[in-house]
């Protein structure tokens, strides 16, 4: 109840005008650009070990040169998006949540509003912006990188054919899974920002530094439970026909 | 860049100073034997909600994509073998050290840099408490305990998503499902699946514990620790898994 009372209030504030520029600036940068050593790292070896265990799962009934068409699916479709979405809940997601906290446990956010300014213009609606319009970005860098590795897996490691690879590749994957993918990722980019900015901003003044881990242990696991839960339902609608 | 690199030499070596400390309180007493299942009634009841969540969809997704997959080539009866493989030796102990690391170590390293913050670890030396025997053991070895058990609980779910996506929903054959479905597992891909829980859940306890006594500065310092703790579980459970399906696969086991 408390949450659908805060969504109403940040969903006021974030298409009440452009955001201010300047933290919108600074927060895109930071979500985007510091999430990517954590996300490139991460999908490369994830990348591979879908490969490897996709590879070890088939060999076992002779359908390896069906790599392809795993990697393609499982990964583009399913893995990078949710895997960047519960990457950036961790990072970013944490980041938010512990820097609201603090504002809030240090009555920066009540001092603003004595000055009459709106917490959730200055502090909320850039944050929620920024999160949502980087995360498709990052689920498509990760979509690159991630079948690169898998690849680099499945011809190096394996010995699959690389043409056969991409060619199931482009057979299995078209545009409008990309833009499925890319989809999924402003839907997940908007949650991980509210339910962390949410957490962040209920952290209470009396509740101290507890009340800063409290809020970023919630943030992590809210964001990552939800992600994980509103993609099945998203690959429901998206792809069962 | 000097002093960059001077700073990570010095968090290693201070990393394994603490890893010989906590060893040395593994196999020295005393033990707080109720300390450590009070904290793993805190892990199992905090963990039990997020990791199961997380999970289940995870089955129902290999499913929902699985059937129309192999219903190119007309093999449906084939993905309650892929269902199993990936739910058993992948996506059960992944997911929920995943989510273990989440949801426990977050908090754990919250509570021991709140305990650091307040002066309270402190405290605890002062009177001559071991502060790594009293306060990071006892989580260490709940991680340990508590994640192989959850990832037993998240197979079964995963399956049964994965069956309740796959019969009734997708249409696939009941019988045949159910006929192929420990086809490919072994007991092997059992004990591999348990084992890599103990591995994470151990990374997760000494993580989660090393960050949270190093906390330095307010509750800034407080979130950071969560924050990293749960970054660096995350990495490091990937890179390792990778390289341990690798292995496997040498080992052609």
């Amino acid at each position: 109840m408390e949450f659908l009372h805060f969504v109403r209030r940040a969903f006021v504030a974030q298409f009440s005008g452009p955001p201010p520029r300047d933290e919108f600036v600074r927060h895109a940068l930071d979500a985007g650009v510091g999430s990517l050593p954590l996300l490139t790292l991460l999908t490369i070896f994830a990348g591979m070990n879908l490969s490897v265990q996709a590879y070890g799962t088939f060999v076992r009934f002779g359908g390896q040169d069906l790599l392809g068409l795993f990697c393609g699916v499982g990964g583009i479709r399913e893995l990078y998006p949710v895997m960047a979405a519960v990457i950036c809940g961790a990072r970013i997601g944490a980041t938010l949540a512990a820097s609201l906290a603090n504002m809030q446990i240090s009555e920066q956010v009540e001092a603003l509003e004595v000055m009459a300014v709106d917490p959730m213009r200055l502090l909320v609606a850039p944050r929620l912006w920024a999160v949502t319009l980087m995360l498709p970005l990052l689920c498509g860098y990760a979509d690159v990188v991630g079948l690169a590795a898998s690849y680099y897996a499945a011809t190096e490691q394996m010995g699959v054919n690389g043409g056969t690879f991409m060619e199931q590749v482009r057979d299995i994957v078209h545009l409008s899974d990309l833009a499925a993918g890319v989809f999924k990722g402003v839907v997940f980019g908007w949650l991980v920002a509210i339910v962390s900015c949410y957490h962040g901003y209920r952290a209470l003044k009396r509740d101290g530094a507890e009340g800063v881990g409290v809020a970023t242990n919630r943030a992590i696991v809210h964001s990552a439970v939800l992600c994980i839960v509103l993609n099945m339902f998203l690959s429901a609608l998206l792809y069962v026909r | 860049m000097l002093s960059r690199s001077v700073r990570w030499f010095e968090a290693c070596a201070a990393f394994v100073e603490f890893l010989c400390v906590v060893l040395r309180c593994l196999v020295t007493g005393p033990r707080y034997l109720r300390e450590t299942l009070r904290v793993m009634d805190l892990l199992v009841r905090r963990c039990l909600i997020p990791v199961g969540l997380a999970v289940a969809p995870v089955g129902a997704v290999i499913s929902l994509q699985g059937a129309g997959l192999f219903r190119m080539f007309g093999a449906e009866s084939l993905l309650s073998s892929l269902l199993a493989t990936a739910i058993f030796r992948e996506y059960s102990p992944a997911l929920a050290s995943v989510m273990v690391a989440a949801q426990a170590g977050s908090s754990i390293a919250a509570r021991i840099g709140t305990m650091k913050v307040r002066g309270q670890i402190d405290a605890l030396a002062v009177m001559s408490v071991d502060p790594v025997r009293y306060v990071v053991v006892p989580g260490l070895i709940a991680c340990v305990i508590v994640t192989p058990l959850l990832s037993v609980l998240t197979t079964l779910l995963g399956l049964v998503s994965g069956w309740f996506f796959a019969v009734p929903v997708m249409g696939v054959d009941h019988g045949s499902f159910l006929a192929n479905l420990y086809a490919q597992v072994s007991l092997v891909d059992l004990w591999v699946g348990l084992g890599k829980c103990m591995a994470f859940g151990t990374a997760v306890g000494l993580i989660a514990g090393f960050l949270g006594l190093r906390t330095t500065g307010g509750a800034t310092g407080v979130g950071k620790a969560a924050n990293d703790t749960v970054t660096m579980t995350i990495v490091l459970i990937l890179v390792a898994d990778y390289f341990v399906s690798m292995l496997l696969l040498s080992l052609g086991v």
